[in-house]
């Protein structure tokens, strides 16, 4: 089996990449408490990243951009809330739960919009995955309503005590990396290779044989299950599952801060994306209750400045720098060798 | 079981949410055929007629506000059009996308930073305050006066839309839009009086609603979801596929109302996947460009 298909190839060492990032977040908990930072910032930061790297499953991987994303996610933690109450407890069960629910609800809204491209995916994913909320909200019989469900518990697996942050914090960090490496292994499998087949010409991959509606439905299924795995981590973390879990400003969170790690072009883009997105969003609500309007701020931004993404913003703006840096240094030697440009046909 | 009476009444209801919902999503539609956008702002562009027609009123009565405020909003939409949104023509759809979506973000907040989060409510013009009785049933004066000026609005869109040059331009917009800039027409006009229409109709449209749905900043969604997918069930860029999709909207409204209340916003989705899956293309829908 060749690789030579790899549909992202910015880093073409991805066991030395994995350890980099495995480094990091072991060590992240100290530099947060240096910082002064509560560790429960790194989980969330965590979550969100894993949620993101599902999404892009979709969006970077495929092509498709989907707007009903925090539907798949608040399935998987409303899943996870739902077995609790009717006593199912632990790890092992919650964690199946969340990746059915959220491998259910992407079948649902897949099998209504695999056949369609471009912005009518974009258009039927939004509407659809707002029907979510709108369940969550009325069933409140199942769901608690406009309240959602409080009150949950943390399993304890192999006796661990989950509600110590720094050993939860450990606990998603190895869910995360075993889900990254799942992730990595699909895209760059040759189900992964006719993904990016489809992002570049459906029509011809249409051509060549192969039902792309299917693809796209069972690429939907695994971002969508991923993400329902990521959602039932996300009720743990809060303890309780919330109608805005569902909520459309959920799904545009994640496109945007997959747009702004660079997810387009890189494997790993949504996981900085998540953590500049997280911590802002961090820093943001501490200060203002307007949050909203400095999101909408945010989303304006990324799209007009950076639509490739922070990485490819700072090498720009690196380059530039280097530009100018060199003219600032340069004019005493540039003031001979100007004229003799200027003459040079 | 509800009586005929009630029936009567409830469907009546249900045409005239249906003539404001198509009233809403035409214009949405209009924009989604000749730009290419998918606005998530246009319920913004709703809710901002409400309010500012909220406070016109107090000013200069309810009739001279029920034409300046979507006046003001029309001249909003051609400002964000010129400021943001022409920038992005040509690229993914996705980028204009999440653009309206911060749009629609920064736009709700600003309605609470100066209206604040609480709920006001217009009270009825004059003119049609007060019930009527039509012999087997009493009904709503306003609601008659909704439904009458809804139905008039529509009409002289697609007056516009049908009888007068601008409104050719549109039509072949709608149909391929770089191809009528390659014929000449002037594009980023059309596109700007596509948008400041579109923006003015949703305005309209929530200034009429006002008396009935509680003006509060999140109104705005409760008329864009009902728009996309009176899209999907209509066809997308069609003008009447808009209206009948509005109509059916409504009154499958209605009806869920009587006889599934706690489930009623629910059904016009079980109607929208329904369509999707035996027409993909909406029910007076054609193939389009954008596909």
């Amino acid at each position: 089996m060749t690789r030579q298909t790899a549909p992202i190839s910015a880093l073409s060492r991805p066991t030395i990449t994995f350890g980099l990032l495995l480094g990091m977040f072991v060590v992240l908990p100290a530099v947060l408490q240096a910082l002064g930072i509560s560790f429960s910032l790194g989980t969330e930061i965590l979550i969100i990243a894993l949620f993101a790297m599902s999404y892009n499953i979709l969006l970077g991987t495929t092509g498709l951009a989907s707007f009903g994303h925090a539907a798949f996610f608040g399935s998987g933690a409303y899943a996870v809330g739902i077995a609790q109450n009717y006593g199912i407890d632990g790890a092992a069960t919650g964690l199946a739960v969340a990746f059915a629910a959220g491998l259910c609800a992407a079948l649902l809204v897949g099998l209504l919009v695999m056949k369609k491209r471009g912005i009518y995916f974009g258009l039927l994913t939004l509407a659809f995955g707002q029907m979510f909320y709108i369940v969550a909200l009325r069933w409140d019989g199942l769901t608690g309503g406009e309240t959602g469900l409080t009150g949950l518990r943390r399993p304890a697996p192999f006796g661990l005590n989950l509600n110590d942050q720094l050993t939860f914090y450990y606990f998603i960090l190895a869910i995360f990396m075993v889900a990254l490496w799942v992730i990595w292994r699909i895209t760059h499998s040759p189900f992964g290779s006719l993904l990016a087949a489809i992002k570049s010409n459906e029509l011809r991959t249409q051509y060549l044989g192969y039902d792309t509606a299917r693809y796209k439905l069972a690429a939907m299924a695994i971002s969508g299950a991923l993400s329902g795995l990521a959602g039932g981590l996300y009720a743990w973390f809060q303890y309780a599952a919330y109608p805005q879990n569902l909520f459309w400003i959920e799904s545009g969170n994640i496109v945007i801060l997959t747009l702004l790690g660079g997810g387009l072009s890189s494997f790993f883009g949504p996981i900085l994306g998540a953590a500049v997105f997280v911590g802002a969003q961090d820093l943001i609500s501490s200060y203002t209750e307007h949050w909203m309007f400095f999101f909408g701020l945010i989303f304006i931004l990324v799209v007009t400045a950076f639509p490739n993404g922070l990485p490819e913003a700072l090498a720009r703006f690196a380059s530039v720098l280097r530009r100018s840096s060199g003219s600032a240094s340069e004019p005493a030697s540039s003031a001979h060798v100007a004229p003799a440009r200027g003459t040079a046909p | 079981m509800p009586t005929l009476a009630e029936v009567v009444s409830q469907l009546t209801n249900g045409v005239i949410l249906g003539l404001i919902l198509a009233l809403v999503a035409t214009g949405f539609t209009m924009v989604l055929s000749v730009m290419g956008v998918i606005n998530f702002a246009h319920g913004l562009l709703f809710a901002l007629g409400a309010y500012l027609a909220l406070s016109l009123l107090k000013v200069v009565g309810y009739w001279p506000a029920l034409i300046i405020a979507p006046l003001l909003v029309g001249l909003i939409g051609i400002l964000l059009e010129q400021a943001f949104i022409r920038r992005l023509y040509g690229k993914d759809p996705l980028f204009v996308l999440l653009l309206t979506f911060g749009i629609a973000m920064m736009g709700e907040d600003l309605i609470q930073m100066i209206w604040g989060k609480l709920a006001f409510s217009i009270a009825a013009p004059d003119l049609a305050k007060g019930s009527i009785d039509l012999g087997f049933m009493i009904y709503s004066k306003y609601r008659l006066f909704m439904g009458g000026f809804a139905l008039a609005a529509i009409f002289s869109v697609w007056l516009f839309l049908a009888k007068t040059p601008f409104g050719a331009m549109i039509r072949a917009g709608s149909h391929d839009s770089e191809m009528v800039g390659i014929l000449g027409k002037n594009l980023p006009f059309i596109r700007a009086l596509v948008f400041g229409l579109a923006a003015a109709m949703a305005a309209l449209a929530g200034i009429i609603a006002a008396p009935l749905w509680s003006v509060r900043p999140q109104m705005g969604l409760d008329a864009l979801l009902p728009a996309f997918l009176i899209v999907v069930i209509g066809g997308m860029g069609s003008f009447w596929g808009s209206v009948l999709g509005g109509l059916l909207v409504g009154i499958t409204n209605s009806l869920a109302v009587m006889f599934v209340p706690r489930f009623s916003d629910l059904m016009m989705y079980v109607l929208a996947a329904a369509v999707l899956l035996y027409r993909p293309r909406g029910l007076l829908g054609t193939r389009s460009v954008l596909e």
